[in-house]
């Protein structure tokens, strides 16, 4: 009691400062042995989590397999698989077995094609998980529908185009690319058609996904793309453009000749990379004129496409490049010379006796 | 001390302290509050991302992995072979020799079936001039690798070389026996393709303590918690610098920083602003400012982006000697980059970088240890003419201490609930416990090496990278 | 199992090796599984099988390294079929450069692996 006394007369002398500084030690304690008691509290729940998760895992891998091979000759399902479906569809009801089953059926479904794939899409309905998606879509958060229309597209849940195509323009990136991916996922050259009406920027990012799942499918008959070609928004030129590259557009020429005057500079260097793809010989000559008044990159991705295209004409014209100052010009145009006229390029090496000229000819002529 | 003068230049000098203490540890919360926000943020835009597409698509822009490596013999043959197994499509390795005296270049030529090649080099940067020449391999299953052996110019000038060499869109700059994850480059270049409105120049990852970790075959296969105080106690400060530090000032883009060890730049800026200084023992701090600098005298919209998962785990030093030549060279780094690029300071003209992160990292980073030390030192003096009222000293101590560990404390929160790590049992104790040792085990030393720092800096100009032995990761 | 044809699989998707084992296992072949390119030597090493089934991108030793080792270090014609992803042509090539028998783009069909196993093996 005494030392009570002591400390709370102690304490109410002090100046301001070190009372507060007490009393904020003291809040600090007990702050650190609440957080010292979550921090604890928190791994063992991680780890409890981990082991079960784990668990269900195995369960549910060795119920798939099960199901995939416990069928009958005939179409129906046999009564073991329904005791599986059955066993599912409870586990479906608790989101985090959820999560563990969606991930399960996922992690066979994307490797493998064919019936094996088929049953998994069946299972997929018949659990009843893909009306836990579908309700996703109407959620206010902005993740939650983007991971609902991510899982429709993951189990190419076609019927859910119109609650899905609502979101076109949602106002969070995330929500918007996820729709774009369903589109062309399922509706493939088809579900481009909302470049028609896409404001905002189309991110190199989502181009590439986007590529990427058209290129995995050969022999498709595609539309028209010049309506994009001449879109007002600029990175859907440049999708476009990469479409005319993949399908070989050779009709979208003119549009795309045009485009070598837009005011954008990545669209201008994107045409020239396709016109020479293309092998568009009239692209050359127009490049060849105004080649100064453009900017170092696309006089560089000229460059390329005159390598790619050149011809025994155009021999006086690099010859003014030879010197020039961007190594990478200089190095396309000793090499085009090269093939079109060996003698010349020979006879550089008694012209210059500038060293690091006559090491890149060295080079270019052993190489 | 009689005079009124002198006294009220203590007192003001007091204040001064008082102020510099409080504005501190606001600016720590203030850190760790927006970090926590910016990394809810990140997990919710990634937690589902496919990264698988972008892996396989070749129209992925190019990468070039530059490592140099000086003396790395004893691991040097799986540290490549780990970088070529990146799960990228569109990528090469290239390593630098950067004239080492041992038998680096003779295993990597055996094992990877390596023959001289001729090639053309754009010297776009001055360097230190070939050796050996360069190397590449005659197996197509290893294609993606070029060596290039050349005489001896310290680390940026190897970098350097290999930003004159590379042929790739951008480049990602590590330390060779840094264990990239099979999927880092594929993460690491998604700020740049993802970001429409604005240029990304370069983005900076998290680096992981790999002391005591398994590593099978150039892949993390356990990570342990090492045993040493000293090493756990970096983990801690990793952990909290990363975590509640440069999340924040990536959200602000104000970050200065990007690790040496794991960083992906765009090489043209890159070689534009005249690629690494070798004049500097922090050429990794100091070309991020310098690139950042050119993008606000271009008045170009910009940003440098930070990517918070693990992708890189490399080894920390674990005895003193090596900790605080460490320490004592990052010391020098940072005054010496804050010197080169004074100008940008407290000027209006770099925004954010001169307003708000050069003036931090001049205070809080450059300055904090040496007023610290100058704060024990009158701290010393008060003791000598017994002028400490000991029971205010004791309740401020205490009150400093348990702020440390309170901010340790929220660290490891944050870290089990993003990225858990450290999962195994017992861990948790140690953590803990590390977190109330720390400013005993390791602060000290970093003080010292600080203080070592500026001494060396201002009057050893002879000190340069100091040698790290090679360890080596626990291998099963 | 004597006199059961042995495969070597090598394949780091838990989910698609057990199938695979159930599928190839069913038709009386005898199966052994690694999850990595190191381990998948040491089992062909140790089993000398009549086929190998390797997917191209698993972690360290590549599904690459895996073919140079038996067509180059072991010396051995043993018939390989490499998995790779869609739109991997460029490694594929490769594959085939360095020995491998035949190749199946992911996603597979199992029931297409089963039949190209059994010509393979007849």
């Amino acid at each position: 009691m005494n030392t009570y006394r002591f400390l709370i007369d102690y304490f109410n002398d002090s100046p301001t400062i070190i009372q507060a500084t007490w009393i904020v030690i003291g809040l600090f304690s007990i702050l650190i042995l609440g957080l010292i008691l979550y921090l604890k509290y928190l791994r063992g729940h991680l780890r409890k989590k981990e082991s079960i998760t784990v668990a269900y895992e195995q369960e549910y891998e060795a119920a798939l397999i099960t199901y995939l091979y416990a069928g009958n000759d005939e179409e129906e399902i046999s009564s073991e698989q329904q005791a599986i479906i059955d066993l599912l569809k409870n586990g479906a009801k608790e989101p985090f077995k959820r999560k563990i089953l969606i991930a399960v059926l996922l992690k066979l479904k994307n490797e493998i094609s064919g019936e094996v794939a088929e049953s998994i899409q069946n299972l997929y309905y018949q659990t009843e998980l893909v009306d836990y998606a579908l309700s996703r879509l109407s959620h206010k958060k902005w993740y939650v529908i983007a991971k609902g229309i991510r899982e429709l597209k993951q189990f190419q849940i076609k019927e859910a185009y119109n609650p899905v195509i609502i979101h076109l323009n949602h106002p969070r990136p995330e929500v918007r690319k996820e729709m774009q991916l369903y589109m062309v996922n399922l509706f493939y050259f088809e579900g481009l058609t909302f470049l028609d009406l896409l404001e905002t920027p189309l991110s190199e990012w989502d181009q590439i996904q986007l590529l990427e799942i058209l290129q995995k499918l050969e022999n498709q008959n595609i539309s028209n793309i010049t309506s994009w070609l001449q879109s007002s928004n600029d990175s859907v030129i440049i999708f476009a453009l990469k479409l005319a590259k993949i399908y070989n557009q050779l009709e979208a020429k003119n549009e795309i000749i045009q485009l070598l005057h837009h005011i954008n500079k990545k669209v201008r260097l994107e045409a020239i990379d396709v016109l020479s793809y293309l092998n568009v010989l009239e692209a050359k000559e127009i490049l060849k004129t105004d080649l100064q008044k453009r900017s170092q990159e696309e006089q560089i991705a000229v460059f390329k496409m005159i390598e790619n295209l050149y011809e025994n004409d155009d021999e006086s014209f690099i010859m003014k490049y030879i010197h020039d100052d961007l190594f990478e010009i200089k190095i396309i145009a000793l090499k085009i010379l090269k093939r079109i006229n060996r003698e010349k390029f020979c006879s550089l090496k008694s012209e210059s006796s500038d060293d690091s000229f006559l090491r890149i000819v060295n080079f270019i002529e052993n190489n | 001390m009689g005079d009124p003068i002198i006294q009220n230049i203590i007192e003001l000098f007091h204040y001064l302290f008082f102020i510099f203490s409080g504005s501190a540890i606001a600016s720590y919360l203030v850190l760790a509050f927006i970090s926590v926000i910016e990394t809810v943020e990140y997990k919710r835009k990634n937690s589902y991302v496919n990264y698988k597409e972008i892996m396989s698509s070749d129209s992925a822009p190019s990468i070039s992995i530059i490592a140099p490596a000086y003396t790395e013999s004893l691991n040097i043959v799986e540290n490549v072979r780990s970088l070529l197994s990146n799960h990228y499509v569109n990528y090469d390795v290239i390593i630098i020799n950067d004239g080492s005296k041992d038998d680096s270049l003779e295993k990597l030529i055996e094992v990877y079936n390596l023959v001289q090649v001729d090639y053309l080099i754009n010297e776009q940067i001055p360097t230190q001039p070939l050796r050996n020449g360069i190397y590449k391999s005659t197996n197509p299953a290893f294609e993606k690798l070029i060596i290039v052996d050349k005489e001896n110019g310290g680390k940026a000038d190897a970098l350097n070389m290999g930003l004159n060499i590379s042929n790739s869109e951008y480049v990602a700059c590590i330390d060779v026996d840094c264990l990239l994850l099979e999927d880092s480059l594929q993460i690491m270049i998604k700020p740049f393709l993802e970001t429409t409105d604005r240029k990304v120049i370069a983005a900076g990852g998290v680096i992981r303590i790999a002391n005591s970790c398994v590593v099978k075959g150039g892949k993390l296969h356990d990570v342990n918690f090492p045993k040493k105080l000293i090493e756990q106690g970096q983990i801690l400060e990793y952990i909290r610098a990363f975590l509640l530090g440069r999340m924040a000032w990536s959200r602000l883009n104000g970050l200065l920083v990007i690790s040496g060890a794991f960083g992906l730049f765009d090489k043209k800026i890159a070689i534009k602003v005249g690629g690494y200084d070798r004049n500097t023992v922090g050429e990794d701090m100091e070309l991020v400012v310098r690139m950042r600098a050119y993008m606000e005298e271009q008045n170009k919209i910009y940003k440098v982006a930070y990517i918070p998962d693990p992708l890189c785990w490399t080894e920390a030093p674990d005895n003193y000697k090596i900790f605080i030549s460490q320490r004592n060279r990052w010391t020098r780094g940072t005054i010496e980059t804050l010197r080169k690029h004074r100008k940008i300071g407290f000027n209006p003209k770099y925004r954010v970088l001169g307003l708000v992160s050069y003036p931090y990292w001049f205070f809080f980073e450059r300055m904090a240890p040496v007023i610290e030390f100058v704060g024990i030192l009158y701290f010393g003096i008060l003791i000598a003419f017994n002028q400490v009222r000991w029971d205010y000293a004791f309740a401020l101590i205490i009150l400093a201490y348990l702020f440390t560990v309170f901010f340790s404390l929220i660290a490891l929160i944050t870290e089990e609930l993003t990225y858990h790590q450290y999962k195994k049992k017992g861990t948790g104790i140690r953590l803990l416990q590390i977190a109330f040792l720390e400013p005993f085990v390791n602060h000290p030393f970093i003080l010292y090496a600080a203080r070592r720092g500026n001494f060396d800096y201002y009057f050893n100009k002879k000190k340069k990278w100091g040698e790290m032995t090679r360890k080596g990761m626990t291998k099963a | 199992m004597n006199g059961a044809k042995k495969i070597v699989l090598a394949e780091d998707n838990s989910m698609l090796s057990k199938l695979l084992k159930f599928k190839l296992e069913k038709e009386g072949y005898s199966l052994f599984i690694a999850d990595n390119g190191k381990k998948t030597i040491e089992l062909i090493e140790e089993h000398n099988p009549e086929l190998i089934l390797t997917d191209i991108m698993m972690p360290f030793v590549s599904g690459l390294e895996v073919i140079s080792h038996v067509r180059n270090k072991l010396n051995l014609l043993t018939p390989i079929v490499v998995f790779s992803a869609a739109g991997q042509e460029q490694i594929v090539l490769k594959a085939f450069d360095l020995g491998a028998t035949d190749f199946m783009s992911k996603p597979l069909s199992p029931n297409e692996l089963v039949l190209r196993v059994k010509r393979l093996l007849s």
